[in-house]
């Protein structure tokens, strides 16, 4: 993806090519990393404190432990990972603690080779024993401790240190995404030292914050702020913030208004384009929005009935006005994106306009020119065929306090009555939510599924298998968990592309999730503050370690 | 007197059992489950094991009966628990936010009662005049306007006009009392708008009720001037429901500044709570729940108290 390509200016959307990820990924597998070459430029101001508003308080600060973005914002400038996105060419990988990465001739074996002299902010130094127990705790966590990504890791046989500084990670076979999967935002190094016995109490590092970031976490008060002050033994070149301040404010019209009177500096995260909008007109201000690794799916409970039945879910698939959902949707949270397949917006491995028309409904996408009335009677047709009466009641279960949960769930059950179906939505909160669409206690929910990061396996691996984490239909088939493990191992670029695609092809066949739209959150910031970039994964890039002001 | 309020402070604490009771069965009735809050909600991809693990450090795998009795037994030591989310001891967490939310509660009343007894007084002497619509249109507008839109239009407006918006730091009132009053009075208008006309409405509707009464005739036909006759015959008569009425709202408003502190961004009580409840941080919310009903009943005391003062009858009813 290049530069030009990442976004464009104030809020207008673009689709990243993601064809140099591949590349990207590949490349490091062959050579190895390069060494960090970001310095600081003489104009560049060092000093001052950037005001962010978050959108509430982070539950704790163990980032391992967690998957929101509340956790992650406060956590990333405190931590390090093995090596990060490159800011500045998003697609490849760059150091961060790792400042080799090598990759066996077999695919199978890792060798990364760690910086001498990090030390943690109690002032130890890091050492390999760090990263092995910091990723054993991803892959195997403790008794107690939680571990959401840990099939990022599934592929690792053996994680060991190989002296001081040296660490060597076995896999099970080639894996040609495990350099992005491994260096995900949320895979954080911790101090052995410190997360050990905290672990072994089943507590974890929920109010301990000790890494080797470019800031330390100095104050929390909890509804109130979370100060981070600069770390002036950081291994790299920044940061060139004294501080860095986050505010919970919960609104999203609460956190445009004191970005607009000038409360905060930077806000990361908007959904709702009422409150972006206004803010690009703000003299002194950038806004954006950009295309993140999230979607929105309707999903079909296939353990219950009548959804068991494909043709009930392709009829279910048929009868949604993709096009509709994403201009009425679209402004309230987010939902602007369209894909041609399971894969991002603009992604290398994205189906052909013939290909992704071939299945039912998705020709409604923006600029296919589907027929919807045609659709809707095919539905009714399929829903007949599977003796599921006109008049049949069902229930979308949705989340209330999110935007992009219930406002779907609303158009949607508008569009499934155009069919004849008696759909009715129940509105729940978090709490109630995720017991019932975790304990399969739904007919059909939707959910805006956030990945933490960009890779096919990280897409594909977590949100289209049987063992993923987010196979809330509670579907099993072993043909697409092997075609996901076939790609996931092919080494040569060319092909793994075709196998992504035909992955793609099976799974839309089953209509086990049916995608309605890509989400883009808005973030913005004042003038003043420099040296950020928003990339293409929400998470990515806020390490804030080059951010400074130009007050 | 003392064994009025011995009496009463008896059955304020089997109030407080009663409530800490329901509560604490309510929150368990509620659909949800702490560790999947407390676990990465939203991820995916935690195990049942990973959860009954968390369920069992935490103490929710035990028999309810067990749990609510283990509860129970440090509120008796007047512990209120760890927070389940954070860890911390929910009676700090409280005492943290609780002078916010009283600060509100205070200077919103103050405005009401400030402006809403001049104004009834205003509307019933000056009944059926241009100033007694007026007051009226403008009170049923009060009772109409929910507070936090009336927020955020304060909010909006503020950022319109003045480039103003909600402060990021709030001082205690104890460390800058100026600068935490004059940060706290736009959430203490927002609320307090509707406690002002409720107040201006029920002054309005007992001092028509007053005036019209025997003994305002004959303070009249004495020759007492009609500001002695409204202000110490007519209001000191009449004050007895509007006492009421304000210790009712004061109770109320510590449990309705749910929304209006989310607009204000205010880290006060009502931003726990949510937080609390959203998480099903049971010992958390119960805690607060617990705080709140303490203050209702202590605010009905303080009103039966005020009673006496006010009325001489219902001092002799409590001594006999």
């Amino acid at each position: 993806m290049s530069k030009s390509k990442s976004s464009k200016s104030n809020g207008t959307p673009s689709y990243p090519s993601r064809r140099s990820l591949l590349k990207g990924s590949a490349g490091a597998l062959a050579t190895g990393l390069t060494a960090a070459t970001w310095q600081p430029a003489a104009a560049q101001k060092r000093g001052g404190t950037l005001k962010v508003s978050n959108g509430g308080d982070p539950p704790d600060f163990d980032v391992h432990q967690t998957a929101t973005f509340l956790t992650q914002f406060i956590g990333a400038p405190c931590y390090s990972t093995l090596m990060k996105v490159d800011p500045d060419n998003p697609d490849r990988l760059i150091p961060d603690l790792a400042e080799k990465a090598e990759v066996s001739a077999d695919g199978r074996t890792v060798t990364l080779q760690l910086r001498k002299g990090v030390v943690f902010h109690n002032g130890s130094a890091l050492t390999a024993e760090d990263v092995v127990y910091s990723l054993n705790r991803i892959k195997s966590p403790p008794k107690g401790i939680v571990s959401p990504r840990k099939g990022l890791l599934g592929n690792v046989e053996e994680i060991r240190a190989d002296g001081a500084l040296g660490v060597t990670i076995r896999l099970a076979h080639p894996q040609p995404d495990f350099l992005m999967l491994v260096s995900n935002p949320f895979n954080v190094i911790v101090s052995r030292a410190v997360a050990e016995p905290l672990d072994a109490q089943g507590q974890g590092v929920k109010r301990q914050v000790v890494g080797t970031g470019p800031f330390r976490l100095t104050q929390a008060v909890d509804g109130q702020y979370y100060e981070l002050t600069r770390f002036d033994r950081y291994f790299g070149q920044g940061p060139m913030l004294d501080r860095i301040q986050f505010f919970p404010i919960r609104g999203e019209v609460e956190r445009g208004a004191a970005l607009q009177s000038r409360r905060i500096d930077a806000c990361f995260f908007f959904a709702n384009e009422a409150v972006l909008d206004p803010l690009r007109k703000v003299q002194g201000v950038t806004a954006l929005r950009r295309p993140t690794p999230t979607f929105i799916n309707l999903i079909p409970n296939v353990t219950r009935k009548p959804f068991d039945d494909p043709r009930v879910r392709e009829a279910l698939s048929l009868a949604i006005d993709r096009d509709a959902f994403i201009r009425t949707v679209g402004p309230l949270a987010g939902a602007f994106f369209h894909s041609r397949g399971l894969m991002p917006p603009g992604s290398p491995y994205s189906l052909t306009p013939q290909e992704i028309k071939a299945f039912g409904g998705y020709d409604s996408l923006p600029g296919l020119g589907g027929d919807v009335a045609e659709n809707r009677k095919r539905a009714i047709a399929l829903l007949e065929q599977a003796g599921v009466p006109k008049g049949s009641k069902m229930v979308i279960l949705a989340r209330g306090d999110v935007p992009a949960f219930r406002d779907s769930a609303i158009n949607v059950a508008g569009q499934l009555k155009q069919i004849g179906l008696d759909v009715t939505v129940d509105i729940r909160d978090a709490g109630a939510f995720y017991k019932m669409e975790t304990g399969g206690d739904f007919q059909l929910v939707t959910h805006s599924v956030a990945m933490g990061g960009a890779s096919v396996d990280q897409i594909l691996g977590e949100g289209y298998t049987s063992y993923g984490g987010r196979n809330y239909g509670m579907w099993k088939d072993d043909t697409l968990d092997k075609l996901y493990s076939e790609q996931s191992r092919e080494l040569d670029p060319a092909k793994r592309v075709q196998m992504v695609r035909r992955f793609q092809l099976e799974f839309l066949k089953t209509y086990y999730q049916i995608n309605l739209a890509w989400v883009g959150y808005g973030a913005a910031h004042l003038n003043t503050v420099q040296g950020w970039k928003a990339l293409n994964d929400l998470y990515a890039n806020m390490q804030m370690d080059r951010v400074w002001l130009n007050a | 007197m003392l064994d009025f309020i011995a009496r009463r402070l008896a059955i304020g604490l089997i109030t407080l059992i009663g409530v800490a009771t329901i509560t604490f069965f309510l929150m368990r009735v509620l659909p949800g489950d702490a560790a999947v809050m407390l676990s990465g909600a939203g991820a995916g991809a935690i195990s049942e094991q990973e959860l009954a693990e968390v369920r069992s450090k935490m103490g929710l795998d035990r028999p309810l009966a067990v749990q609510f009795g283990a509860w129970i037994g440090e509120l008796a030591h007047l512990n209120l628990g760890l927070s389940l989310r954070t860890g911390q001891p929910v009676a700090s967490e409280i005492a943290r936010r609780f002078p916010y939310t009283l600060q509100i509660v205070v200077m919103a009343m103050v405005i009401a009662v400030a402006l809403g007894v001049p104004a009834g007084l205003l509307s019933a002497a000056r009944a059926g005049s241009w100033l007694d619509q007026t007051l009226r249109a403008l009170s049923v507008g009060g009772l109409a306007a929910p507070s936090f839109w009336v927020g955020l239009l304060i909010i909006l407006g503020l950022v319109w006009l003045f480039k103003w918006s909600p402060p990021l730091f709030w001082e205690p009132f104890w460390v800058s009392p100026w600068q935490s009053i004059t940060q706290l009075i736009w959430p203490a208008i927002a609320v307090g708008i509707r406690q002002l006309a409720l107040i201006a409405r029920m002054t309005r509707s007992i001092m028509l009720e007053v005036l019209g009464e025997d003994y305002i005739r004959t303070a009249r036909a004495k020759g007492l001037s009609e500001k002695v006759v409204v202000l110490r015959h007519g209001l000191r008569n009449g004050l007895l429901p509007v006492v009421t009425l304000i210790g009712f709202e004061v109770s109320a408003l510590f449990g309705g500044l749910i929304v209006t502190e989310a607009v204000f961004n205010v880290p006060g009580l009502g931003q726990y709570v949510v937080t609390a409840i959203l998480n099903r941080d049971y010992p958390a919310a119960q805690g607060i729940v617990l705080i709140l009903a303490g203050i209702v009943v202590l605010g009905n005391l303080t009103v039966d108290l005020l009673y006496g003062w006010l009325d001489p009858r219902t001092r002799i009813q409590v001594s006999r």
